[in-house]
């Protein structure tokens, strides 16, 4: 179990060195999230160019990952992000990160340029830097298939031509839809000359009690499958969060300036799209449509913002735009959040057509189908678009103003924060930009939860009101911490605590997973530990490059202007008591009221 | 008697049936050391589960030269004694129920009466059912079918 090994791969100098991975780092951070970030720490430099040789990309299996464990498919993959200037960090499933792990690593760091364009193949215990001038210019789907074509039986993780072409959001790809989308990850890859890494192997991992671990996870299977929201995730898939959040009115709509949009997006709409519901590695959700279109998905996050923020009302329509953009290898949140804001920009002659060269309008759809194909192969217009949140230096400062990002990340969640302040806080200190995986305090929407029930799950003075502030820092703090746990043990959140219900796996299961499949005892206590240690790294990590509390803050739109329709008409955030809940947010991480990690717990985290 | 069926429309491809089989044979998580094999194509778009059909006339029995494979309650079984490793049986079988990984092959045993496989699978595609007259027929078109290949 704890035999799998490091491998750093030294494109420049074309070295690969394989390496133990101490058990006292696996002790602190597991594995996944939490060892890439410790890596990422203590390899990358202050300030480098996120697209620069300098630049190191780590990707991790999580401690789980490739077990019997329920849904433990997930590997993370961590650089500093081309998007954002921070850190960059992000959570994928599908069956890449459990041929690593029989492959026989954990981790892999890529560090320097290839000199030509190459792919990594890591196959039973060696690591080789291959030729992928054949492969140069394939799109997600092309490369996996021709390299299984050439190699057999194999995962691939690619960056697409997006990330050959250093868009500032190119996500890094395995499978039909699988992605680790957020903060640019496949234009770090594309920038190292690497199209692909590819693990094949057949060392199995053994596990220190397998008959107790085939007890629990029969146990446990029994449990989840009997859950209403497992049952219902694996017939709609994600996209049975869209009516909800539409109800209350909390469905980014054409840039946010609406915030509720068609009932043709339902999730009903998708299911008679689907052929047949598939999962990742070790799943038991299924949570994934094959769709009758050629792909896979959609999921919530392309129903809301390649649908509603982009003013589209056709789910045919909402399904292919998913599935140009997982081929093109384009982040599906930052290519929803950029082009409405470019669309709402034109709107209001913010910019105009001596930039953008034709007219830009919400639900066009050959226009946004048009748009992908621009952006992925940077021409014309796509050039700037292609350059995320940065493309501010190009539309002038106003453009800012209407801006969904944080921490130069364009927003993932398709809700509209406004209304759910937990939701808010937890987008505005998540340690990669806005985004909703790293606290997402779910239960906050649902109003009729009792409150004992909060009570239990965050602590104790929290409002039930998912319009207020008071104590929903505990929500945060409480949600980040199990999340990281969570991304570290490459388990996917939504069989966990939290995170779709309060009845689902939380810290006393993992700890039974840990030990039966490892042997190494954890205390309930002792994990929670490892999820703050995390958080605290990414904050070291982004404190080296340059963050402030200002940076831990919300898109202005979400500030000034209220929300127009449904139950959340007329609501917005008030600046006061959004800094008062940091403040307090602060406070219970332990950090300074500036958001910096003492010098006395930094000095503790560094030293092994 | 029982044996198992599968059903490729309601499979996944999640493999959980094969990692705990592997588990439970070998003591390791490993869906290339597993009794069940689950052949996906995502770009493809099928999943499809390989169980051991307990042939009738088992092709494995019949070519293994050392008589390693014998048949006990209607249950094909190798003895690991006898088996000199000469992966006949791997390359003769049919539809590749039986596999090699290392020195070790692979066999299903019904997991003595209660198959691991059947009782991971989150969505009933393989089955252990007492043989129907109709589930007989099945079973014998398919052994047919893929023999004849």
């Amino acid at each position: 179990m704890l035999t799998r090994k490091l491998g750093v791969i030294e494109l420049t100098k074309e070295k690969i060195k394989i390496e133990d991975i101490p058990l006292s780092l696996r002790k602190r951070y597991l594995g996944g999230r939490g060892l890439n970030v410790w890596y990422l720490y203590k390899y990358l430099k202050r300030g480098v160019d996120a697209l620069s040789p300098d630049n190191i990309l780590v990707i991790g299996a999580g401690f789980l990952t490739g077990t019997l464990a329920p849904s433990s498919s997930r590997f993370n993959v961590s650089a500093k992000s081309p998007e954002t200037g921070f850190l960059g960090d992000s959570n994928c499933g599908g069956y890449f990160g459990a041929e690593l792990r029989y492959s026989g690593f954990d981790t892999l760091i890529l560090r320097g340029r290839a000199k030509k364009p190459s792919y990594i193949f890591v196959n039973d215990g060696e690591i080789e830097l291959r030729d992928a001038s054949g492969y140069w210019g394939m799109d997600t789907i092309e490369v996996q298939r021709a390299i299984k074509a050439d190699l057999g039986d194999c995962e691939v993780v690619t960056c697409g031509v997006a990330g050959e072409k250093l868009v500032r959001f190119a996500n890094i790809r395995t499978g039909m839809k699988n992605s680790g989308g957020r903060c640019g990850l496949g234009a770090v890859m594309g920038s190292k000359n690497v199209k692909a890494v590819v693990a094949s192997g057949s060392i199995g991992i053994k596990l220190a009690a397998p008959d107790k671990m085939l007890e629990k996870v029969l146990e446990l299977k029994e449990y989840l499958l009997n859950s209403k929201i497992i049952q219902l995730l694996g017939r709609l898939g994600t996209p049975l969060l869209y009516e909800y959040s539409n109800i209350i009115g909390a469905i980014r709509t054409k840039n946010s300036q609406l915030n509720a949009w068609s009932t043709s997006l339902n999730a009903e709409q998708f299911e008679k799209m689907a052929e047949k519901m598939v999962a990742c590695s070790s799943c038991m959700v299924h949570c994934r449509h094959r769709n009758k279109l050629g792909g896979e998905g959609p999921e919530y996050t392309a129903v809301g913002l390649l649908g509603a923020n982009l003013g589209i009302e056709k789910p045919e329509e909402v399904i292919e735009l998913s599935n140009i953009c997982n081929k093109l290898g384009l982040d599906i949140s930052s290519t929803g959040t950029i082009l409405a804001w470019a669309f709402e920009l034109y709107e209001k002659g913010i910019i105009d057509k001596k930039i953008t060269h034709e007219k830009l309008e919400f639900g066009n759809f050959e226009l946004i189908k048009s748009m992908l194909y621009k952006i992925s192969m940077r021409n014309g217009f796509g050039n700037i678009l292609a350059e995320s949140t940065n493309a501010t230096k190009y539309f002038g400062s106003r453009s800012k103003d209407y801006l969904i990002a944080v921490k130069n990340l364009p927003q993932s969640d398709p809700h509209d924060v406004r209304y759910i302040k937990a939701f808010a806080l937890g987008i505005a200190t998540a340690s990669r930009g806005a985004d909703h995986l790293r606290s997402r305090p779910t239960l906050e929407i649902f109003f009729k939860l009792p409150h004992r029930v909060k009570e239990r799950i965050y602590g104790r003075n929290i409002s039930p009101e998912p319009t207020s502030f008071k104590g929903k820092e505990k929500a945060v703090f409480f949600s980040e911490n199990i999340y990281a746990v969570i991304d570290s043990l490459g388990l996917c959140k939504f069989i966990c605590h939290g995170f779709n219900s309060p009845h689902l796996l939380g810290y006393e299961h993992f700890k039974d997973l840990i030990y039966y499949s490892s042997g190494l005892r954890f205390t309930k206590r002792e994990l929670v530990t490892v999820g703050k240690r995390v958080i605290d790294i990414e904050r070291l990590i982004n404190a080296r490059e340059g963050i402030t509390r200002e940076d831990d803050t919300l898109p202005r739109r979400y500030f000034e202007e209220q929300m127009k329709l449904g139950v959340a008409k007329g609501h917005r955030i008030d600046r006061k008591e959004f800094e008062l809940a940091l403040t307090k947010y602060y406070k219970l991480r332990g950090w300074t009221e500036n958001g910096t990690v003492p010098r006395k717990r930094a000095e503790e985290l560094i030293k092994l | 008697m029982k044996y198992l069926y599968a059903y490729p429309e309601r499979c996944t491809g999640c493999k959980e049936c094969a990692i705990a089989c592997s588990l439970k044979k070998f003591g390791e998580c490993n869906p290339k050391k597993s009794a069940i094999s689950i052949v996906r194509d995502e770009f493809e778009r099928y999943e499809f589960p390989i169980v051991c059909l307990q042939c009738d006339e088992a092709m494995c029995m019949t070519i293994c030269p050392q008589n390693a494979i014998y048949k006990e309650k209607n249950i094909i079984k190798i003895n690991k004694d006898k088996c000199t490793r000469c992966r006949l049986c791997v390359a003769m079988c049919p539809y590749s129920a039986i596999t090699v990984l290392g020195d070790e092959i692979i066999q299903c045993d019904l997991c003595d009466g209660e198959p691991t496989c059947v009782k991971f699978c989150p969505t009933n595609a393989i089955e252990y059912l007492e043989e129907t007259a109709e589930l007989a027929k099945r079973r014998k078109e398919l052994v047919k079918k893929l023999s004849l290949k």
